[in-house]
């Protein structure tokens, strides 16, 4: 009979008594009483390794008084969960992209980033992506010629595979589709295809788009591109000499914003694109007079583009020459004042509950005092749910046939999305670059292959000035309010 | 060494000195005239009067002979005192030299003559001619009076002959009986005025060391004994073996024993060790012995002839063997108040980043997760509490409670192995942790429990030898996961400890042609680890043969590198004794010769500041290769590594590494971060920070890579905001690349290691002893990351644990008589050197007053800031006894 102490965890039992006639398993099984360790997961520590069941205690030596030391647990033995774990490592590559929040660069092809950050700004409006991928080759309309609808197709598998890729995407098929379609961008400078001017590229695209996305029925309601996109202006043209005064309106994809040496903001620029002087033959005074032409905003879209002109031709140099004058532009842009009389009325009211709703999230009481409490009441309760960012995002839902219908509204108030810019002196040279704000609220700089993040204020200082990139067509997205 | 003025000069200096002083004294009308009536009254009497003495001396009448020599050995004695300037007398007698030079020449034999010597051999000090050494010639020639009296230059310019002297009578092989006569005279005379430094030069020079002994006492040992260490450094071996054994002798001789200790652990001589504890009777004393091996490192069995009672036997070789380590530890973290665990979230702070602060929940990727089992264990190392792993596994929660299934295959080995990691130190409650997963059938998981159960006893001896027990079951298993995790649990476990039943279990792998190359690279690793700096032929003989057996492509493997590196760790700072080993890795395959060749020498001279070798590895590192060479790593790491024990050299070493880094070739510069974080390892110096910031936004990955697992080193338990923000940094600037990440998160853990209360740095008791397990396993991580692709980043992540060998708390723990920490004020601050110095200078600078336990930060020191007690050890780092001051007074 042998007499030890056995320290288990930071217990220590002493005085077990070990009756070396029997197999150690019966030691264990003293042990089960004390710790309630089961017998098979108990690990006794003896010189010169563990002691088994079946051993022989007088040639483990074990010494009257000795200390054992016994390890074990009577806890639950760890399993491995149910479902297994995914590992983004594992994912296809599509779900990695999504994972990064962002989607994938474009390759430069050669002098492409032009097109690179076209297709990277337009590539950012929902709504787009889905009226593509509708489209269809059964669907087409007749008047849709074979090159428009390969470009069509081309910039939806395009768009298809920025989504999915999580390496950069080389968009051979496409540039050789929009080649294809406007041979002006096949033009070779050296053996090398040239530069091109950004705007040309966007407004081409377009304009294609919106040709081969016309609903069959071709009315005015389905051109989804039109929908999108489209400016309908109601323009004055008054001539001084003769008294004449006639009105027209005309449907443009994007306002200019002209840049004089008075102009410092984006809202003066656009001021001065919407006046001009045009000179046509009178018929009043049977020559031609100077006209004046004062346009106003007539319907509103959900994607208003503002292109700077800062690039004319110059004559002496016999290229075109860039203005790098500074030109602020706001995140947030309020286009209510170069809007008509009429579209003013439509508007006031959606406004009038936009400012409530923000006097209401800055805790602010609304103005109004007529209203009972009751009103007030419900309003406090709806306001939180119909914040501005996410009013616009159910908007988008609702599909891009009618902007003012089953209770959102514009409100002329619109949000800074996707930046175009140039860098360089001239437009057939330097670097183009997309910046693009994400569903997250994230800025996402796309030059070529390489997305990178963005600061928000960093986007704001892209207004030029001076050789940093400055912004050339800028987008926003209306703000929507619910009524 | 302490050379005497040059005599000429100061004597020119001197008089154009007074010259120029006395002249406004003087009577105007007398300005121009000649110089010699500058003089004042009193020293133109003197002048006289000594130029009379000259006279007579030559006189042939012995009395007259007699009474001048007598009055002008008193006139010089009378004023050689001072030591500004040259003294009056001897000045004025500087023409007669000659004269009396040539008098004494022709002088019959006599006491006058002596006497006449004597008086010379002063003058020389002023007039001998360089290396003429006239003034110990006719020193020797004298009448051996008191060497004193002639005053302390004169002692010193005689000490400065004898030197010479003594090199030139060695190199003609003539007697230096009667030399070693006079340096006695000069030693007792040094040892008298406070210019021990002095005697041990000139002990030094003459290669007498052992007189010291005869002439140290109570008053000057201390300043004796702390030169002597501290000129060891700079000493070529075996002079500085010489050396230290005196100063040990010292030690012992004064009962000063923990000093003596500090002395046998750095000589690596157990027999000294021993001594300490025979000589020493007082128990409190050795336990405080206890505690100083216990930091080393080492393994040591107390026998009954150093501590007779059985039971304080056991206590003290419990001290001796961690197991209160990790109490002390906890008291630390107590006290500091950051027992709270922290995640990686703590440590990423993501949300100090713009921009990319909210990434969404996205998938979890297996890579990030390990990063994040691998912050958590370092962060939380020690604190036996987490939120990832020890958290009670909640089936219905999924998410906390099953952190281990969010690593993927291999990556739960370390998940598994990081319980060990944060339960370190503490045996029992580890073992239970662990004990759930040997029970699984998946491999991998059972692999990372045995490395926990290493790593959980890593430092820490138990009589039970759990870690012995369990794992030798499963070093023959037939996956390799679990046999590797077994191998490298007993190399952590056992390291250093020398044990003959681990040899006998892992040899026969070495050498087992069935063997897997990871298996037995493992093997050959945990080998070098338990017998590091042991010299042992048989270990060194397997590892030799198993490099031999390696096919031509097996060579080629990244991990075929730890073969070498388990060779090498067999002779770590062991010197020449590598030299037969050495010579067999010539004959080895070329493709790893090389490769082996820096690797032994290296680590044979690691920690050694060996100036030649380093000088070796410098042109090794310089040559431009052809492809596919691979040695240069080694040595570049081999220049930190004998570099890094001494401030001056290491300070060489950083600049020398800077040219290397714009010279050298690109695998030259991938090492090169890494030897920058060995030689500031723990100890971050802004200026290597910012070449390794630098170096980690290089355009080649592998040495941006190698950078910042630098900065993680050199930051390494510290919490050092400066590092912790570049990181922060390089963690957004390098978001998409998977890899870069991995090490951006790994090095965050290491810097805020054991939430800074740890040090990677293996030198302590103020930077003298360096202990060869922690320096065993930095280096053995250092050699992996020198391929950081095929091992770090890839499925040998758990190497990572090998640091572990290095960390030890960086505290200061006082504890009282019964060994319960008690709080007491002391001084911290930065550590200054006052080796040689007069007086009783201030040991540190700039200290703020705190109370125990303290943190100690590199460079620093501590010192007690109140008199109640009295602290058994000088070296105030790691567990300190205090003994109640029975002289201590309440004010």
């Amino acid at each position: 009979m042998l007499t030890v102490s056995v320290k288990w965890q930071k217990k220590v039992f002493e005085g077990i008594e070990i009756d070396v006639t029997l197999p150690p398993y019966v030691f264990k099984a003293q042990l089960y009483d004390l710790t309630g360790v089961p017998p098979e997961r108990q690990k006794i520590m003896v010189k010169g390794g563990l002691l088994k069941d079946d051993a022989d205690w007088s040639a483990i030596g074990v010494k009257d008084g000795q200390k054992l030391m016994m390890m074990g647990t009577a806890d639950e033995i760890v399993k491995a969960p149910e479902k297994a774990i995914v590992f983004a490592e594992d994912l296809p590559e599509e779900e990695q992209a999504t994972n990064l929040g962002y989607s994938a660069g474009l390759v430069n092809l050669g002098n492409t980033c032009y097109m690179n950050s076209t297709v990277q700004c337009l590539k950012s409006v929902p709504e787009l992506k889905s009226a593509l991928s509708n489209y269809s080759l059964a669907g087409r309309s007749n008047d849709v010629d074979q090159t428009s609808h390969m470009l069509t197709v081309a910039t939806r598998e395009l768009f298809g595979d920025l989504d999915r890729s999580v390496n950069a995407v080389s968009p051979t098929q496409f540039w050789m589709t929009l080649r294809k379609k406007f041979p002006q961008f096949s033009q070779l400078q050296n053996g090398m295809h040239m530069q091109q001017d950004a705007e040309e590229c966007w407004t081409q695209l377009l304009y294609t788009l919106s040709q081969s996305l016309k609903a069959p029925a071709s009315s005015e309601d389905s051109d989804a591109v039109k929908a999108l996109f489209g400016v309908n202006l109601r323009s004055r043209v008054h001539c001084q000499e003769s008294g004449e005064e006639s009105s027209e309106t005309e449907s443009v994809y994007s306002l200019k914003c002209h840049i004089s040496h008075e102009v410092n903001h984006l809202h003066e620029g656009l001021k001065h694109g919407l006046k001009g002087e045009l000179e046509k033959t009178s018929p009043a005074l049977g020559r031609t007079a100077v006209y004046l032409k004062e346009s106003l905003i007539d319907s509103l879209p959900r994607y208003l583009t503002v292109q700077f002109v800062r690039f004319f031709w110059k004559r002496e140099t016999n290229q075109k020459a860039k203005i790098l004058r500074k030109v602020d532009y706001p995140l947030e842009l309020d286009i209510f004042d170069l809007c008509s009389e009429d579209l003013r009325k439509k508007l006031e009211a959606p406004r009038q509950k936009l400012r409530d709703e923000e006097g209401k999230k800055l805790g602010l009481q609304p103005k109004s005092s007529s209203k009972d409490s009751d009103v007030k009441m419900t309003d406090a309760a709806e306001a939180p749910s119909n914040e501005g960012g996410e009013s616009s995002t159910a908007a988008q839902q609702e599909g891009a046939s009618s902007s003012s219908e089953k209770g959102t509204h514009m409100t002329g108030i619109y949000d800074l999305v996707t930046v175009l810019t140039h860098k360089g002196r001239s437009a057939d040279s330097g670097h183009y670059v997309a910046w693009v704000k994400q569903e997250s609220g994230k800025w996402i700089q796309y030059d070529d292959s390489h997305p990178s993040i963005q600061r928000e204020e960093d986007i704001t200082k892209l207004s030029g000035g001076g050789d940093w990139h400055m912004a050339y067509i800028i987008m926003y997205k209306a703000r929507f309010v619910s009524m | 060494m302490a050379p005497g003025p040059d005599p000429n000069s100061v004597g020119d200096g001197a008089k154009r000195d007074e010259a120029t002083t006395k002249v406004p004294s003087k009577d105007p009308k007398k300005k121009d005239d000649k110089k010699e009536e500058d003089l004042s009254e009193e020293d133109l009497q003197l002048k006289q009067n000594l130029e009379l003495y000259v006279e007579r001396v030559q006189d042939p009448n012995p009395e007259l002979q007699k009474a001048a020599l007598e009055s002008m050995r008193q006139e010089i004695r009378a004023s050689t005192s001072s030591m500004t300037s040259v003294p009056k007398p001897l000045k004025f007698l500087r023409p007669h030299y000659g004269t009396l030079k040539e008098f004494h020449k022709n002088m019959a034999e006599s006491d006058l003559k002596k006497l006449l010597a004597d008086i010379l051999s002063v003058l020389a000090l002023t007039m001998s001619a360089e290396g003429e050494r006239e003034s110990l010639g006719y020193r020797l020639t004298g009448s051996e009076g008191d060497i004193g009296s002639w005053g302390h230059e004169y002692v010193r310019n005689l000490a400065g002959e004898i030197a010479e002297e003594y090199t030139v009578r060695q190199g003609e092989e003539s007697s230096i009986e009667d030399l070693m006569d006079l340096v006695q005279q000069i030693v007792a005379f040094h040892m008298k005025h406070n210019a021990e430094t002095e005697a041990v030069d000139l002990l030094m020079d003459v290669e007498d060391l052992d007189l010291l002994l005869e002439h140290v006492d109570r008053t000057n040992f201390r300043r004796t004994c702390n030169y002597l260490t501290s000129a060891a450094k700079y000493l070529p071996g075996p002079d500085d073996m010489l050396v230290l054994d005196i100063a040990y002798m010292i030690y012992i001789k004064f009962e000063e024993y923990p000093n003596a200790l500090q002395i046998a652990l750095f000589l690596d001589n157990m027999q000294y060790v021993k001594q300490v504890f025979t000589s020493c009777t007082d128990l409190l004393r050795k336990k405080q012995f206890c505690y100083m091996i216990s930091r080393h490192g080492i393994t040591f069995e107390l026998d009954p002839e150093m501590v007779e009672n059985d039971v304080d036997r056991e206590m003290l070789q419990d001290i001796v063997n961690n197991t209160k380590l990790s109490e002390g530890y906890l008291t630390l973290a107590r006290d500091i108040e950051v027992m709270e665990a922290k995640t990686p979230e703590d440590i990423y702070k993501a949300h100090l980043l713009d921009g990319r602060a909210s990434s969404g929940p996205s998938a979890d990727s297996a890579r990030q997760n390990l990063a994040a089992t691998f912050v958590n264990a370092f962060v939380n190392a020690g604190f036996g509490q987490d939120k990832l792993m020890t958290v009670p596994s909640d089936s219905t929660s999924g998410s906390a409670g099953n952190w281990l299934f969010k690593n993927k295959e291999h990556g739960k080995t370390s998940a598994a192995a990081s319980l060990g990691m944060i339960l370190l130190w503490d045996v029992d409650a580890g073992l239970t942790h662990l004990d759930k997963y040997f029970h699984t059938n998946d491999n991998p998981i059972i692999a990372g429990a045995l490395l926990g159960v290493g790593i959980v006893n890593c430092g820490i001896k138990n009589d039970c030898d759990p870690a012995l027990a369990l794992l030798g079951e499963y070093i023959d298993k037939e996956d390799s996961s679990v046999r590797i995790g077994a191998i490298m649990g007993l190399g952590i476990a056992y390291a250093g400890s020398q044990n003959d039943q681990i040899k006998s279990s892992l040899s026969p792998i070495l050498n087992d042609a069935k063997a897997p190359l990871d298996v037995i690279a493992f093997a050959a690793l945990s080998l070098g680890m338990i017998y590091v700096g042991s010299c042992n032929e048989e270990v060194a003989q397997s590892i030799i043969f198993a490099l031999m057996d390696r096919s031509e492509a097996e060579l080629g493997e990244a991990l075929t590198r730890f073969l070498p590196l388990g060779l090498g760790l067999l002779y770590l700072g062991k010197q020449e004794s590598v030299e037969a080993t050495a010579e067999v890795s010539k004959t080895f395959n070329e493709k790893i010769r090389k490769y082996c060749d820096m690797t032994l020498l290296s680590c044979a001279y690691a920690g050694t500041g060996n100036v030649l070798k380093v000088q070796d590895l410098l042109a090794q590192c310089g040559e431009h290769l052809e492809k596919g060479d691979n040695h240069q790593g080694p040595a570049v790491l081999g220049l930190a590594m004998v570099a890094m024990s001494e401030e001056l050299g290491l300070d060489m070493a950083i600049r020398s590494l800077e040219r290397v880094l714009q010279y050298g070739e690109q695998n030259v510069r991938r090492a090169v971060p890494l030897a920058l974080g060995l030689l500031c390892i723990s100890n971050p110096k802004v200026t290597v920070m910012d070449t390794l910031s630098r170096l980690s936004h290089d355009t080649d990955s592998e040495v941006a890579m190698s950078a910042i697992i630098s900065l993680g080193l050199i930051g390494a338990g510290t919490n050092n905001a400066r590092i912790a923000g570049m990181l922060r940094n390089l963690s957004s600037y390098y978001y998409k690349d998977a890899s870069l990440l991995f090490c951006v998160r790994i090095a965050q853990g290491l810097v805020h290691m054991g939430k800074g209360l740890l040090t990677l740095s293996p030198f302590h008791s103020e930077r003298l002893l360096l202990s060869p397990t922690a320096l065993a396993g930095i280096v053995t991580l250092l050699h992996a990351c020198l391929d950081m692709k095929s091992i770090i980043l890839g499925k040998y992540h758990f190497v990572l644990y090998f640091l572990v060998l290095a960390m030890q708390p960086r505290m200061m723990l006082t504890v009282d008589e019964n060994l319960k920490p008690i709080s007491v004020p002391v001084r911290v601050g930065q550590a200054v050197d006052v080796v040689g110095q007069a007086g009783r200078p201030k040991t540190i600078t700039g200290f703020q007053t705190h109370s125990t336990p303290v943190l100690l930060a590199a460079g620093e020191r501590a010192e007690l800031a109140t008199d109640k007690y009295i602290p058994l050890s000088p070296i105030l780092e790691g567990f300190i006894i205090l003994k109640e001051n029975p002289d201590y007074r309440e004010e």
